[in-house]
C-alpha cells in the first residue's frame, strides 16, 4: 500500500479518536458506558483476530486473558493500594507471560485441538481463580473502592482502542503479518520459506493476549466488582470470535465493523430479550461458519469494493 | 517411527502414573491422606464410585468418538446433547410421570431424529471441509441449545430423586443405588452398540465408512446415509448418557460445556475415533476425578482441572492417545 | 566449490543413499514412483529428520536443522503438489519469505521483479488460489527465489504445466544456473531431465542405483531395469 494511504487511514483514526474524546461530555451516562463497551469489544475482537484471523489458530479461550487482566487490576488496587492506571501495564505483562507459558505447548496443536485446548485452558483459569482464595478472594469476588470512574475509564479504553487498532493495522500490513497469514495457509510451506513458525505464532499469541488483559483491567475499574463467573464468562470469548468472523477475520476493518455492529445489536435486544440474544449468537455462528466463512469483508472483496489481500 | 511410537506410549504411561499419584501427593501434603481404616474405606468407595460413573462418561464419549471416527468432525455440541437428554428425562419424570430410564423408549428415537436433522441441515456441509468448520458449526449449535434450554427451563439446577437408597457392597463400601443402575444401563447400551457395530450389516458399513469413505462408496455403501445413522446414533447415545446423568447429578443448561470437555478429554485419552478407547478413557477419567475430589482441598472445583490437564498433556505427549489415532 | 553429500540408513524410503551434488550445475534426481525422491528432498530441507546419516552443505553439517534454519543457509525448494498460500495475493505470497534483511520497499521491488520474471505481473493482486495450476507452479518457483538462494530444489516443476509455460520455466532455470546457482530437479518428464541436466542421479527403493551424465544414464542397464521391470534370469 502506498504511504499516503497509510497516512490517510491514520488520520481517519485520529479524527475518530478525537471525536470520541471530545464527545465524552456530551454523552449521557448510559451512552458513555455504551461507547466504552463498544470500544472494549473492538479491542477484544481485534486482539482475537491477531492469533485466530491472521495466524489461523482459532482460540476458544481468549477470555482467560481478559479475566487475568481484570484480576490483576482489582487485586493490586484493592489489596495493595495501587493507583489503577499502572495496574493495566501489570495486567498486560502478566497476561503476556501467561500467554507464553500456555502458548508454547498449546500452539503445537493444530486446528480444532488448539481450539478445544484453549477452551480447557480458559475454564482451568476460571477454576484456579475460584479456588485460590488467598489471592483472588475466591468465589466471593472483589469489590473495588467505590468511585466515579466513568470518565477515567472511558478515556483509558479509548486510548487502548487506538493503540490496539494501530498495532493490529501495523501487524496486518507488514511482512510480519504476511508471514502470520502464510502460517495460517500452510504452516509447513511457510517454514520451508524460512518462517520460524514457533516464534511467530508465539509472538502473535502474546500480542493477542496483552490487549484483552488491559481491557479487562479497565473494565474491572469501571464496574468496580468482579468475580470469576463474570470475568471468565465463556460468552466473552464467543463475542470476540463472532465479531471477527462476522466482520471478516484476517482483516483489520472486519473485526472493528463486526464489534460495533454486533455490540449495538446486542445492546438493543438484550434488555428486552436477555436470553434470546444469546440464542441468536449461537445461530449467527452456525450461519456464518456454514454460509459465509469470510464474513462481511469477504463479501465486500468478492464484490470488488475492497482490494484483495492486506499488502499492496 | 516404531521407536517413536513406543517412546510416546511409555511417556503417556508415565503421565498417567503421575496423574493418579498427584491427588495422593496433594492429599498427603494437606493431611487428607490418613491411612486409617475409615480413609481406606473412603478410598475404596470413591474408586468404586468412579468406576460406576465411568460407565456414564464412557457412554457419552462413545458418541463423540463415533462422529469423529466416521466424519472427522469434532462435535462441540455434544455436551449440550447430553444436557438435552437430562432435561428430557426430567420432563418425562415430573410432567409425564414416566420413569426417566423407561422414557428412553421414546426419548432415544427423538434424539436419533434430531441427530439426523442436524446432520442433514448442518454437518453434511462440514464433512471434508476444513476441520474448524465443523467445530464452529457445532459450537454455535451448542450455544443455541444452551440458551434455548435457559429460556425454557431457566438456569436453576435440577435433580431427579431416583433410587435414593444405597447398595452395600462390603461392610464398609456403599454405593448409591442410582449409580449402580446407571452403570448397568451404560454397560448394556455401550456393549449393545459395540455389538451392533461389530456384527450387524449397517454397523459394518459404519465402520467401513470410518476407515475410508471413498472405498466404502465404491463398495456400494450409501455414505450419506451412514453419516445420518452415525450422527443419529451418537446423539441418541448422548441423550441416553444425559438420562443417566440426570438421576445422579444436578444439572442446568450450562453444565453441557463441562460434559463436552470431559468427553473430549476422554476420547483424546483413549484415541480419537476408537470405540474401546473411549470406554477405557471414560473409566480412567472418572476414577481420577473421584480421587481428586476425595483428597485435594477444594476438590469439587478442582475436579474440572483433572479433565483439562489430562487432555492438554495427552495432546502434547501423544496426540494419538492410548490406542493411537485413526487418521484418514 | 559447493559440495553436498548425504548418507541415510534405517528409513526404508531412503535407505543408505549418498551422493554429491555438483555446485553451479543443474542436476536431476529421477527414479520410479515411490523410490524416495521426495523423501530425499524432505530430509535435505529438514521437514523430516534422518534416522542416520548426514547432510553436508558447503562443508557444514546441516543435519537435523529445522526447515526455517535450513532455509537460512540459502537452500530453498518447491513442492511436488504446489503449496502456495491460496487466500493470499500473489504479492503477499512473495513477501511471506523471510531472511530479507532489506527495507520493505526493496523487498517489494524484488517481489515485483520476480513476479515479472515469471509473467504474473497482471495477476499480482489476485488470490493465489485462483491462478491456474501452471501459474501456481510459476508463483511457487518465483517465491523460492525471493532470497536469492544458492541451492534450489525443484520437485516436479514440469508436472501439470503446459508446454509454453514449461519452456519459459526451463529458460529461467538455465538463467539461474548461469548466475551460478546450484539446481536439483526431481522430474518424471524424461525430456526435461535428459535435455537440461548435466548430472543425473537415479534412485530406486531408496537407494542410488546410478549416477552420471544423461548419455551414460540412458545406457545404464540397472536404470532401464528399474523403469521397465526386471528381466527374468
Amino acid at each position: 500500500m502506498k504511504r499516503h494511504e497509510h497516512l490517510r487511514n491514520l488520520a481517519l483514526l485520529a479524527v475518530v479518536g478525537l471525536v470520541l474524546a471530545f464527545a465524552s461530555d456530551a454523552l449521557s451516562v448510559y451512552m458513555r458506558s455504551f461507547v466504552l463497551f463498544t470500544m472494549m469489544y473492538v479491542v477484544l475482537a481485534l486482539s482475537w483476530n491477531i492469533i485466530s484471523g491472521f495466524t489461523g489458530y482459532t482460540s476458544f479461550g481468549h477470555v482467560a486473558f481478559y479475566g487475568i487482566g481484570a484480576y490483576a487490576c482489582a487485586i493490586l488496587v484493592t489489596d495493595y493500594g495501587w493507583h489503577w492506571v499502572p495496574t493495566l501495564g501489570v495486567a498486560a505483562a502478566v497476561a503476556g507471560v501467561i500467554a507464553v507459558a500456555i502458548g508454547y505447548p498449546v500452539l503445537r496443536l493444530k486446528g480444532p485441538y488448539f481450539a478445544i485446548a484453549m477452551l480447557g485452558a480458559a475454564e482451568g483459569t476460571r477454576v484456579i481463580a475460584t479456588v485460590w482464595d488467598s489471592l483472588t478472594h475466591g468465589g466471593l469476588g472483589i469489590s473495588l473502592p467505590s468511585a466515579d470512574t466513568s470518565f477515567q475509564t472511558y478515556y483509558a479504553m479509548l486510548a487502548l482502542m487506538v493503540v490496539t487498532v494501530v498495532v493490529a493495522y501495523g501487524v496486518g500490513h507488514s511482512r510480519f503479518g504476511v508471514r502470520l497469514n502464510a502460517i495460517r495457509e500452510d504452516e509447513g510451506a511457510a517454514e520451508a520459506l524460512g518462517v520460524n513458525a514457533t516464534l511467530y505464532k508465539l509472538a502473535a499469541f502474546v500480542l493477542s493476549a496483552i490487549f484483552p488483559a488491559a481491557a479487562g483491567g479497565i473494565q474491572a475499574y469501571k464496574v468496580l466488582y468482579i468475580d470469576p463467573p463474570s470475568v471468565f464468562f465463556v460468552q466473552i470469548t464467543i463475542a470476540m470470535a463472532l465479531m471477527s468472523m462476522l466482520g471478516g477475520k484476517g482483516t483489520v476493518i472486519g473485526p472493528i465493523v463486526g464489534a460495533v455492529l454486533l455490540y449495538t445489536v446486542q445492546e438493543l435486544t438484550w434488555v428486552n430479550f436477555p436470553t434470546a440474544h444469546l440464542i441468536a449468537y449461537g445461530l449467527f455462528i452456525v450461519v456464518i461458519a456454514r454460509f459465509m466463512p469470510r464474513g462481511l469483508m469477504g463479501l465486500a472483496i468478492d464484490r470488488g469494493w475492497v482490494r484483495k489481500g492486506m499488502v499492496h | 517411527m516404531k521407536r517413536n511410537e513406543a517412546g510416546s506410549l511409555s511417556l503417556l504411561a508415565a503421565l498417567l502414573v503421575c496423574a493418579y499419584a498427584l491427588p495422593f501427593v496433594v492429599g498427603a501434603w494437606t493431611g487428607n491422606v490418613r491411612l486409617d481404616e475409615v480413609w481406606f474405606a473412603n478410598l475404596a468407595t470413591v474408586v468404586v464410585g468412579g468406576i460406576m460413573q465411568g460407565g456414564v462418561y464412557a457412554m457419552f464419549a462413545v458418541g463423540l468418538t463415533l462422529i469423529f471416527g466416521v466424519m472427522r468432525i469434532i462435535n462441540a455440541a455434544h455436551g449440550e446433547m447430553v444436557m438435552m437428554g437430562a432435561y428430557m428425562a426430567w420432563v418425562s419424570f415430573f410432567y409425564l410421570g414416566v420413569d426417566p430410564l423407561l422414557a428412553m423408549v421414546f426419548t432415544l428415537p427423538i434424539a436419533f431424529l434430531f441427530g439426523v436433522a442436524v446432520q442433514k441441515v448442518l454437518l453434511n456441509a462440514a464433512v471434508g471441509a476444513p476441520e474448524l468448520t465443523g467445530l464452529l458449526i457445532t459450537f454455535g449449535l451448542g450455544l443455541t441449545m444452551i440458551y434455548t434450554a435457559e429460556l425454557i427451563f431457566t438456569t436453576d439446577f435440577r435433580t431427579i430423586p431416583y433410587a435414593p437408597g444405597t447398595v452395600q457392597l462390603t461392610s464398609n463400601i456403599a454405593v448409591g443405588q442410582n449409580r449402580v443402575i446407571s452403570f448397568a444401563m451404560a454397560l448394556v447400551i455401550s456393549v449393545g452398540v459395540y455389538l451392533f457395530l461389530k456384527l450387524s450389516r449397517l454397523g459394518k458399513a459404519v465402520r467401513a465408512t470410518a476407515l475410508n469413505a471413498e472405498v466404502a462408496m465404491v463398495c456400494g455403501i450409501n455414505v450419506r446415509r451412514i453419516y445420518l445413522v452415525t450422527t443419529g446414533l451418537a446423539v441418541a447415545l448422548a441423550v441416553a448418557g444425559g438420562a443417566l446423568v440426570s438421576i445422579q447429578f444436578g444439572f442446568n443448561p450450562e453444565t453441557g460445556v463441562l460434559y463436552t470437555l470431559q468427553a473430549f478429554a476422554i476420547i483424546i485419552l483413549g484415541g480419537r475415533g476408537h470405540y474401546v478407547g473411549a470406554l477405557i478413557g471414560g473409566f480412567m477419567l472418572a476414577v481420577l476425578e473421584n480421587l481428586v475430589s476425595l483428597m485435594v482441598p477444594n476438590g469439587t472445583a478442582m475436579v474440572e482441572l483433572a479433565a483439562y490437564g489430562l487432555m492438554i498433556f495427552v495432546l502434547l505427549i501423544r496426540p494419538g492417545g492410548l490406542m493411537g489415532v485413526k487418521e484418514a | 566449490m559447493r559440495d553436498l553429500r548425504k548418507a541415510f540408513g534405517g528409513v526404508r524410503a531412503v535407505d543408505g543413499c549418498s551422493f554429491a551434488v555438483p555446485g553451479g550445475k543443474i542436476s536431476g534426481l529421477i527414479g520410479p514412483n515411490g523410490s524416495g525422491k521426495t523423501t530425499t528432498f524432505n530430509l535435505l530441507t529438514g521437514v523430516i529428520r534422518p534416522d542416520d546419516g548426514q547432510v553436508i552443505y558447503k562443508g557444514e553439517n546441516i543435519t537435523g536443522l529445522k526447515p526455517h534454519q535450513v532455509f537460512s543457509k540459502r537452500i530453498t525448494r518447491t513442492f511436488q503438489v504446489t503449496r502456495i498460500f491460496r487466500e493470499m495475493t500473489v504479492l503477499e505470497n512473495m513477501l511471506s519469505v523471510t531472511g530479507l534483511a532489506v527495507p520493505d520497499r526493496l523487498a517489494r521491488e524484488r517481489a515485483a521483479e520476480l513476479i515479472a520474471f515469471v509473467n504474473l505481473t497482471h495477476l499480482r493482486a489476485e488470490y493465489a488460489g485462483r491462478l491456474s495450476y501452471g501459474q501456481q507452479k510459476l508463483l511457487e518457483f518465483a517465491r523460492a527465489l525471493m532470497t536469492d538462494p544458492d541451492l534450489i530444489l525443484l520437485d516436479e516443476p514440469a508436472a501439470g504445466v503446459n508446454r509454453t509455460l514449461l519452456q519459459h520455466l526451463l529458460e529461467q532455470i538455465h538463467r539461474l544456473q548461469e548466475m551460478g546457482k546450484t539446481i536439483v530437479i526431481v522430474e518424471h518428464d524424461m525430456n526435461v531431465i535428459m535435455n537440461h541436466c548435466e548430472r543425473i542421479f537415479v534412485m530406486d527403493y531408496g537407494v542410488k542405483i546410478a549416477e552420471g551424465p544423461p548419455a551414460e544414464i540412458q545406457q545404464n542397464e540397472q536404470v532401464l531395469e528399474a523403469y521397465f521391470g526386471r528381466r527374468r534370469s
